[in-house]
C-alpha cells in the first residue's frame, strides 16, 4: 500500500465514505454568509480613501495623482525626495513602456541590489491597504522583492473592498502561478520583538494611486 | 522527529528558571505580542464572530479531510506540481532527500517552517552533505546559534539583542558595523541576499493549503518566502494535512484570525498563493513545484479526543499567554511545539511516556484556550493526556499516591468541602506572591510547577455566602 492509500485509508476509517461532494462544497460556501459580520469595517467610506488611510498606516507612503501621464513626473518626484538616481527597474509591461520616460531611465531586469523597481497593481484592498501582483510574462516576482524601494502604480478603478472580493476573482482557472498580496514594506519583529524595516524585501513602499480609470 | 529529551523536563524547567537572561527575553517578546494582540482585538469587535467561523471551516474540513485531500492533490496536479504523500517524518525526510539528490542540490534556502522542524529536515539534509541556509531572520540566529527554533512565531526569542549581536559578529563577514536592530537586520540582509540568488532548490511550509486553486499559501512579513522560492530550480513544500482550506476566501476568513492572534497585526505584509511551477513565458519562478503532504500522526489524532487539536493554526497565543512558557521559554518543552499547544503535540509525535511531564506542567489557569483564535479547548485535551498518562501507569508513585488520596475526598462531596476549608488557608500560607510553591498532599505535582494561589475562600463557600446573603 501507498503512503497515500495508508493515509486516505485511515482517515475513512474514521469519518465513513462522506457526503456528496455537491453537498460539501454548498456547506463550504455557508460557512461565508454574511461576510459582513466577521470582517473589519472600512476605514473611510470611498475606496481610495479607505485604501490610503490603511496604507499609511502600515508604513506605505502614497502620492494621489490624476492620470496615468502624470506617472514619469510623480516618479521623478520620488526618487529625487529620497535622493535615488533616476535609473531605476521597471516592470516589462506595454502600458508602461508607453509613458515619456524622458529625464529618467528605466530598465528591465532587477539586480540584486537594485536601488528602485516600478511596477504596477493589478488591484488594492480597501480592507487591508493591500496591492495585488501576479507572476507572468511581464511580471518577474523578483522586482517586488529585491530592490530597496518598491514604486507600485494603482488604478482606483481596481479597487476592491475585501479580501472576499479579490478571492471571488481568483477562481482556479484565473490563478497565476503566484498571487502576491503586499501589505507594507518588509518588516520583522525577530530581535525581542522590536520592529525593523527592510528584512528582506523592500525597506521602503511607495503607491501612486492614480484617480483616472483605464 | 524524535526529540532529544536529554535531560528529565524538572531539570530543563529548573535550568531555566535560573537563567536571569532567559527570562528578560521571553518578557521582552511575549509582553510585546500581548499587548499587540490585545489592541488588535480591540480595534476588531467582529472578532468573537469570526473566531465561531474560523474553528467553523476547520470543523468542516477536517469532517471532510480526505474530500479536501484529493481535491487539492487533482488541482496542484493539473497546475503542474509534484504531489506526494508521507504517512511518517521519516517518509517525509526521505522524500525530500531524494527530491534534492535527485536534482544534484548543493545549497538549499529554507523559509521557516515549522513542520519542516517536525519531521527533522535541518538534521536530514546536514545528513545528505547538502548545504542549508535558514532565512527567515529568527531562524538565521538559531542556526547560527546551532539552536532549535523556541517559539513558532518568534524562534529566537529566547535570545537578546546583546546576545544577537554575539552571534552575527561571529558569523557575519563583515560583522555589523553597530548592535541596534536595525544594523543587525542590515547585515543579515546582507549576508543572506547571495544565498538566495544562488540556491539549487527551495523549501517552504505552507499555511494554507487551497483545495479549489491546487495553491500553497505561504505569509511572512519579511519576504524572505518568496526569494526562497523563485530563484531556484525547484521549489519543495512540506505541510500537514490539517492546513487545507476549501477556497482562497476560506483562507483570508481564517487569515484575518491568524495575523491578529499572532502579531496583533491586521494582515502579514506577503500573502503569496504558490500554484505550481513556472508557466510557459513566465519572467521567472521555479521549474519544478513539489509538495509533500505529512500525516504524521494527525489521523490517528483525528480518529481519537485530540481531534480538535487539527484546528491549530500555529498562531502561538497560547504561549505568549501561558505563565508556565513565560518562566521556562521554549527550549525546556523539549519537543518541535513549546506551550500549550506543544504539550498537546508533543505526546503524539514523540510519545506519551517521553513527555507526560508537560500536561503535567500546566495550571489549567484556563487563559490558553481564552486566547486560541479557533477555540481549542487545550486544558481539556492536557487533562485527557494526564488521565490517560495515569491509564498506563506512566505516573511516579509520589504523584499516584498523593493524587489517588485527592481523588477518593473529592469523590465525597462532603468530605471534599471540608478537606478544601481545611486546605486553604494552607495553601495560603505556603504561597508566596501570588503562587503556591509547594501544595501538601501533591508534593510532586507542585515541586516543579507552582499553582496560582486560591481565593481565600473557595468557590463553594463563596457561592454558599452569596446564596445566602441574597436570601
Ligand atoms: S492552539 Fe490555538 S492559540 Fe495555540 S497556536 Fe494553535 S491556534 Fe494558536
Amino acid at each position: 500500500m501507498t503512503a497515500r492509500d495508508r493515509i486516505l485509508s485511515a482517515i475513512r476509517a474514521t469519518l465513513g465514505p462522506g457526503k456528496p461532494p455537491a453537498q460539501i462544497a454548498a456547506e463550504a460556501a455557508a460557512l461565508l454568509d454574511d461576510p459582513d459580520a466577521a470582517r473589519p469595517r472600512l476605514a473611510a467610506p470611498g475606496l481610495p480613501d479607505a485604501f490610503a488611510q490603511k496604507a499609511a498606516a502600515l508604513g506605505t507612503s502614497i502620492d494621489r495623482i490624476g492620470s496615468m501621464a502624470e506617472v514619469p513626473r510623480a516618479m521623478a518626484r520620488y526618487l529625487d525626495a529620497h535622493g535615488l538616481p533616476p535609473r531605476f527597474a521597471m516592470q516589462p509591461a506595454p502600458e508602461l513602456a508607453a509613458l515619456d520616460w524622458s529625464g529618467l531611465a528605466p530598465h528591465p531586469g532587477t539586480a540584486p541590489d537594485e536601488p528602485a523597481a516600478l511596477g504596477l497593481a493589478l488591484h488594492g484592498i480597501a480592507e487591508s491597504g493591500s496591492l495585488v501582483i501576479h507572476s507572468g510574462p511581464d511580471n518577474p516576482i523578483l522586482m517586488a522583492f529585491l530592490p530597496l524601494h518598491h514604486v507600485v502604480l494603482l488604478r482606483e478603478a481596481t479597487l476592491l473592498p475585501h479580501l472576499e472580493d479579490y478571492a471571488a476573482r481568483l477562481s482556479a482557472e484565473a490563478a497565476p502561478r503566484n498571487a502576491i498580496l503586499i501589505t507594507g514594506p518588509s518588516g520583522t519583529t525577530d530581535i525581542e520583538g522590536s520592529y525593523v524595516r527592510g528584512a528582506h524585501g523592500p525597506g521602503f513602499l511607495h503607491v501612486i494611486l492614480i484617480a483616472e480609470p483605464g | 522527529m524524535t526529540a532529544p529529551f536529554k535531560a528529565p523536563f524538572k531539570n530543563r524547567a529548573r535550568a531555566a528558571l535560573a537563567d536571569p537572561v532567559l527570562k528578560i527575553a521571553i518578557d521582552r517578546t511575549t509582553g510585546n505580542a500581548e499587548r499587540k494582540r490585545a489592541a488588535a482585538l480591540a480595534a476588531f469587535p467582529e472578532f468573537e464572530t469570526a473566531r465561531a467561523r474560523g474553528r467553523a471551516i476547520k470543523d468542516h474540513v477536517i469532517a471532510h479531510l480526505g474530500h479536501y485531500l484529493e481535491l487539492f492533490e487533482r488541482n496542484a496536479t493539473a497546475r503542474g506540481a509534484q504531489v506526494h504523500w508521507a504517512a511518517d517524518d521519516a517518509e517525509a525526510r526521505a522524500i525530500v532527500t531524494r527530491i534534492c539528490l535527485a536534482a544534484d542540490a548543493k545549497l538549499v534556502t529554507r523559509a521557516k517552517s515549522m513542520l519542516g522542524e517536525e519531521i527533522g529536515l535541518p538534521h536530514a539534509l546536514a545528513d545528505a552533505g547538502i548545504e542549508r541556509v535558514e532565512t527567515d531572520l529568527a531562524e538565521h540566529i538559531i542556526q547560527l546559534a546551532g539552536e532549535a527554533p523556541s517559539h513558532i512565531i518568534w524562534p529566537a526569542m529566547h535570545r537578546t539583542r546583546e546576545q544577537v549581536a554575539e552571534l552575527f559578529k561571529a558569523g557575519h563577514q563583515p560583522p555589523p558595523a553597530a548592535e541596534d536592530p536595525a544594523t543587525m537586520v542590515q547585515s543579515a540582509r546582507r549576508v543572506l541576499r547571495e544565498k538566495f540568488l544562488s540556491a539549487d532548490i527551495g523549501i517552504s511550509g505552507a499555511n494554507f493549503l487551497v483545495a479549489d486553486t491546487g495553491a500553497t499559501c505561504t505569509v511572512t512579513n519579511e519576504g524572505n518566502a518568496e526569494l526562497t522560492t523563485t530563484p531556484p530550480r525547484i521549489h519543495i513544500v512540506t505541510a500537514g494535512i490539517e492546513k487545507l482550506v476549501p477556497s482562497t476566501a476560506h483562507a483570508f476568513a481564517l487569515l484575518r484570525l491568524l495575523v491578529r492572534s499572532a502579531t496583533g497585526g491586521e494582515m502579514t505584509q506577503y500573502t503569496t498563493f504558490h500554484a505550481g511551477p513556472r508557466r510557459p513565458g513566465d519572467a521567472d519562478g521555479p521549474e519544478e513545484m513539489h509538495i509533500v503532504l505529512v500525516d504524521n500522526g494527525r489521523s490517528r489524532m483525528l480518529a481519537d479526543e485530540f481531534r480538535e487539536m487539527l484546528r491549530c493554526i500555529r498562531c502561538g497565543a497560547c504561549m505568549n499567554h501561558c505563565v508556565v512558557y513565560r518562566q521556562i521559554g521554549g527550549h525546556a518543552y523539549g519537543g518541535t511545539y513549546p506551550g500549550p499547544m506543544g504539550a498537546v503535540l508533543t505526546p503524539v509525535l514523540d510519545g506519551l511516556a517521553a513527555s507526560r511531564d508537560l500536561p503535567n506542567a500546566c495550571t489549567m489557569n484556563g487563559r490558553c484556550a481564552e486566547v486560541c483564535p479557533v477555540g481549542i479547548p487545550l486544558p481539556t485535551l492536557l487533562r485527557a493526556w494526564r488521565r490517560r498518562s495515569w491509564r498506563e501507569g506512566l505516573e511516579p508513585g509520589s504523584l499516584r499516591a498523593g493524587i489517588g488520596i485527592w481523588a477518593q475526598v473529592a469523590r465525597r462531596p462532603r468530605l471534599y468541602r471540608l478537606a478544601t476549608r481545611i486546605g486553604l488557608p494552607l495553601m495560603r500560607l505556603f504561597g508566596k506572591g501570588g503562587w503556591i510553591a509547594r501544595l501538601p498532599l501533591a508534593g510532586g505535582w507542585t515541586d516543579h510547577r507552582d499553582l496560582p494561589r486560591p481565593a481565600a475562600r473557595s468557590f463553594m463557600d463563596q457561592y454558599r455566602a452569596q446564596q445566602k446573603a441574597r436570601k
